[in-house]
């Protein structure tokens, strides 16, 4: 039986990183973030927003939950090593959020590590800085 | 017999006068319809000979949101005293965002950003100078702003179609560029800040200067707005210039919130 793990924690005083989105930031608690560990069921690449959309097996009920994850523009993955097919249906993800204020099972991209390890950041939108570069 | 003559005579009345009314509706309206201005586009427009401009704003600028200079918004300390309907829309917002949600976020349900957020949204602006008139196209959802640079004055308010960036007319004073942009669509979607609305009677001057050796834009903005705010409402931001990105298609797709619980979610105030 495959296990996934939910693991909310609250970070004191991490710092907001901007990204490319086309709606309010409001949503999200920025001091908070969950680690969810679970499996693709889709992996949207396209403007303004990239999203993944994974089952979680919620902890006590066992029961997968579908959680929605925002990420930004493709134009910035890419610049961060992203690839259109670097996920896809299937794939074992662990992925950590910013969660949404509501408690509904949505959050916006932090980071992401594939089975093999590798992990994959957004760059902050902060062009023409020398944080950017 | 004769009654049939005379309505053969009648129809063809009717047939010539037919014939002959558009042709003369049409000149007689043409006496009361303003001369368009020329495109800014028309090449006789562009070889106009006119001074040359102090700077170049062709290529993409970046809003400059780093925390130690500032955020994507003038935010509250910037907001004048809102008159009380935009009041209500403030505390609105203000108690929303106190309680988790969103308050009113028109541009994540894909209504335009409008000026002046298009300005300060995350996303790059690419921008083309021309003698005649700089065009705009935000990365974000690729709104078109055109500044008309040609001497032409705003268009007649009884024919002038109103939208969500208004219609710009920009001068040079000096090395400065001043933009007035007035003719803004009065829509209920329309935000300057957040909870803080837009009317049909705002108005905004911006001065633009180039600095950094032409690598930063500084733009400082004066909106006022009668129905919304007393007095006028001030911000200054920066924008750097980008040279290693192109700005692509974004579009709102029908689909893209269905996606996105952080737009879609009941919890929010619409």
């Amino acid at each position: 039986m495959r296990r996934t793990v939910l693991l909310p924690c609250v970070l004191a005083a991490m710092v907001a990183v901007p990204v490319l989105a086309h709606h309010s930031p409001a949503a999200f608690d920025r001091t908070k973030e969950v680690t969810l560990v679970g499996i693709v069921k889709e992996f949207r690449w396209q403007n303004p927003h990239t999203w993944i959309e994974m089952n979680v097996p919620d902890p006590v009920t066992k029961k997968d939950v579908l959680w929605g994850v925002e990420l930004t523009s493709p134009t910035y993955l890419v610049r961060a090593g992203w690839k259109s097919n670097l996920i896809k249906p299937g794939d074992k993800v662990t992925v950590v959020v910013n969660p949404v204020r509501s408690g509904e099972p949505s959050g916006i991209f932090r980071s992401l590590t594939l089975a093999d390890g590798r992990t994959f950041l957004e760059r902050p939108a902060r062009l023409g800085t020398a944080e950017s570069k | 017999m004769r009654q049939r003559k005379y309505g053969f005579s009648i129809l063809a009345l009717a047939l010539t006068w037919y014939a002959a009314a558009p042709g003369a509706l049409l000149a007689q309206q043409a006496q009361d319809i303003p001369a368009q201005p020329p495109s800014a586009l028309a090449p006789d427009n562009l070889a106009k000979p006119r001074p040359a401009a102090p700077f170049n704003l062709t290529g993409n600028w970046f809003i400059d949101n780093t925390p130690a200079v500032q955020g994507w918004l003038f935010g509250p300390a910037a907001i004048p005293k809102l008159l009380p309907d935009a009041q209500k829309h403030r505390d609105a917002y203000v108690k929303a965002t106190a309680e988790g949600k969103v308050y009113r976020d028109d541009i994540g349900q894909c209504w335009p950003a409008g000026v002046p957020i298009i300005m300060t949204r995350v996303w790059p602006i690419a921008m083309i100078q021309l003698p005649t008139a700089i065009y705009m196209v935000s990365g974000f959802m690729n709104s078109l702003r055109t500044v008309f640079m040609d001497g032409r004055s705003h268009t007649d308010p009884d024919i002038v179609v109103r939208t969500f960036n208004g219609e710009s007319i920009g001068r040079w004073e000096g090395d400065t560029l001043v933009i007035e942009t007035k003719n803004f669509i009065d829509d209920e979607h329309h935000w300057v800040d957040q909870g803080v609305r837009a009317s049909g009677e705002l108005k905004i001057v911006e001065r633009v200067r180039m600095i950094n050796n032409g690598r930063t834009l500084e733009i400082q903005m004066t909106l006022t707005d009668p129905k919304n705010w007393e007095g006028e409402y001030k911000g200054t931001r920066r924008w750097n210039r980008v040279d290693d990105i192109d700005i692509a298609e974004v579009e709102c797709l029908p689909d893209l919130n269905e996606h996105l619980q952080s737009t879609s979610s009941k919890v929010h105030v619409r």
